[in-house]
């Protein structure tokens, strides 16, 4: 399978974000599918089990730590590569990758993001 | 004496001297003991033959300096204090018995045991001097008759000196003062004041007087007991100084916060302008410039907020009637609550002196606390949820409270709602309205405390103790 047909999962809870998230990726060959919340999120990861996960931590009602965690306890989703990318301190990467509760994140971005360095950490990701 | 009856005659004869609860001694020059009472008797034990010393003191020979035997020779009584064995206190009193010549024939001791009331005042003198308070007696007029040691130490010597000038250097009584409280109503009072020590230093204390006959309208004197607090007060304002300087840290690492979202934002709409530019896109170009619009306005509400933070202004306090600002706080939000299905409504109102206020701030506050108290209704699964508003005056504390029965708030938000830049309001809030609300609060001399149940609802409320409220500007 190419990388085209890939399916990135984009969970925010800023509509904003969103967007911009899902054109740059749409515009590079990806296929994407959007949540607004950590529950949302984790619903679709679920049902469309997607290649790639685009996690933001703090949302309201359910966090990215709480998506996180509910991805590493499904079988069906443990495998998914998850990008968190965040406004929270950079200290917060290495406390989350140290965790046993999560699976340490493949990547890790802070926001604002630089757009060709994570559209090329994706690429490592799935090549 | 032949007003007497005969019957009563021979009991003064034979019994009076029995009756009196004193113990009553006749002693001759030669310390004999010629005649001694029933009460003697049983204090002291067998008299006859013996002599004074033997049988108060157990002596084998009469006391040096002895006071009662000067009666003898200038026939003046006496009244003197005798300390016998361990710590038995007397009181005595002599008076001479003369002879048909006018000379002194005998003495006559008579004694009372005072040791338990002498033992009762070494307690209170105890009291009095070791516990750990300033303690004074004045007077109607103000003047110090007694103050203890501890009070001298800190604010100086107290002989004639008025309590006002002793712990204020004022040259008039106190405004507030709680003494001429108590002498007008025979009760306790207390207040908290700042006197001038002895060195010039500020002392913080809480004083609280008692009439010394309690109840007593007519009472003399009052008892003022100074508690010291100064200490107490100088860790309050470590403790203000440093929450302040946490709060400067998280306001700065909350702000970087906020912005890098906002910045995220901003770039995701200039991705699609350049992108809708490049596609020739229109729908994109628009969708890229209503995200660059949101995220700048954004921007400009989080300074906004962050001024009005930032302000480290002291409160600008005039005489303000609280229930006024409630008024137009209602005015204010009426509408706009209507339009969305919460109900605004007022407790009912309680009669409630003018306070100084800053109106301003206690307006941002109360702005604050009924924005979020609609917000949290409009996340209730209540068909119409109501917002219930008021403020009273509750033992010496004005309260404002903003009841709401919307969504309420769990343990983990309640923790955090007034620390950081936390918003549960996803991109619409900045998390500063709370943080400015429990400035403005501190600034007020208060504390804001919260009650809330998820699902059920929520009540803040602002405390400002009227004491601590500030001066007037």
């Amino acid at each position: 399978m190419s990388d085209k047909n890939k399916k990135i999962l984009i969970v925010d809870d800023e509509p904003d974000v969103v967007t911009y998230l899902a054109s740059l990726l749409e515009d590079n060959g990806y296929r994407t599918i959007k949540a607004y919340n950590g529950k949302e999120g984790m619903d679709l990861a679920r049902k469309e089990l997607p290649d790639l996960i685009s996690l933001d931590i703090t949302m309201p009602e359910e966090t990215g730590v709480r998506m996180l965690r509910n991805l590493h306890d499904d079988p069906a989703t443990s495998g998914i590569p998850v990008i968190l990318v965040t406004g929270v301190d950079p200290q917060y990467k290495d406390f989350i990758e140290h965790r046993k509760q999560v699976n340490p994140p493949a990547a890790y971005f802070e926001k604002p993001i630089d757009k060709e360095l994570f559209l090329q950490t994706i690429r490592k990701i799935f090549g | 004496m032949t007003i007497f009856s005969s019957e009563l005659n021979a009991w003064f004869q034979s019994r009076l001297l029995d009756e009196i609860p004193l113990n009553i001694a006749i002693i001759d020059r030669d310390y004999l003991i010629v005649y001694a009472n029933e009460k003697f008797r049983s204090q002291f034990g067998e008299w006859a033959n013996r002599k004074c010393y033997q049988v108060y003191k157990g002596l084998d020979e009469p006391c040096q300096d002895c006071q009662g035997m000067r009666t003898f020779d200038d026939g003046i009584p006496r009244k003197f204090e005798e300390v016998v064995g361990y710590r038995e206190y007397y009181m005595v009193q002599t008076a001479p018995a003369l002879d048909l010549n006018g000379n002194v024939a005998y003495i006559v001791a008579m004694s009372e045991n005072i040791t338990e009331i002498r033992n009762h005042q070494l307690e209170c003198e105890i009291f009095f001097e070791r516990v750990p308070c300033y303690i004074a007696v004045i007077d109607r007029g103000f003047n110090i008759m007694r103050a203890n040691e501890k009070l001298t130490e800190t604010f100086g010597d107290c002989t004639g000196k008025k309590c006002f000038e002793l712990y204020k250097k004022r040259l008039s009584a106190c405004e507030d003062c709680p003494a001429a409280l108590s002498f007008l109503d025979g009760g306790e009072h207390t207040s908290t004041h700042v006197g001038i020590s002895a060195d010039g230093g500020e002392t913080h204390y809480v004083v609280t007087t008692t009439p010394l006959i309690k109840g007593h309208t007519e009472c003399k004197y009052v008892v003022e007991i100074l508690t010291d607090i100064t200490h107490i007060k100088a860790l309050e304002k470590e403790k203000l100084d440093a929450e302040r300087l946490a709060a400067v840290g998280q306001t700065v690492a909350g702000l970087a916060h906020s912005i890098k979202n906002i910045l995220m934002g901003v770039e995701g709409g200039m991705y699609m302008v350049s992108s809708g530019i490049e596609k020739d896109d229109k729908a994109r170009l628009s969708k890229g410039w209503d995200m660059l619009q949101r995220n700048i306005s954004k921007v400009s509400s989080l300074v906004k907020d962050f001024l009005s933070f930032a302000k480290g202004r002291k409160p600008e306090a005039k005489l303000v009637n609280p229930n006024i600002l409630i008024d137009e706080i209602l005015e204010l939000y009426a509408e706009t609550a209507n339009g969305i299905g919460v109900e605004l409504k007022r407790m009912s109102p309680t009669r409630i002196p003018e306070r100084p206020l800053d109106p301003d701030a206690i307006h941002t506050c109360l702005t604050n606390l009924v924005s979020n108290a609609i917000d949290a209704c409009q996340l209730s699964t209540r068909e119409k949820s109501t917002v219930l508003l008021g403020v009273y005056e509750n033992d010496g504390t004005l309260v404002f409270e903003v009841a709401d029965n919307g969504c309420g708030m769990d343990y983990d938000i309640q923790k955090k709602v007034f620390t950081t830049f936390f918003t549960t309001k996803g991109g619409k809030g900045t998390g500063l309205g709370l943080l400015t609300t429990y400035k403005i609060v501190q600034e007020h001399g208060g504390r804001i405390n919260v009650e809330s149940t998820p699902g059920e609802g929520s009540i803040f409320r602002i405390l400002l103790p009227v004491s601590r409220l500030p001066e007037i500007t």
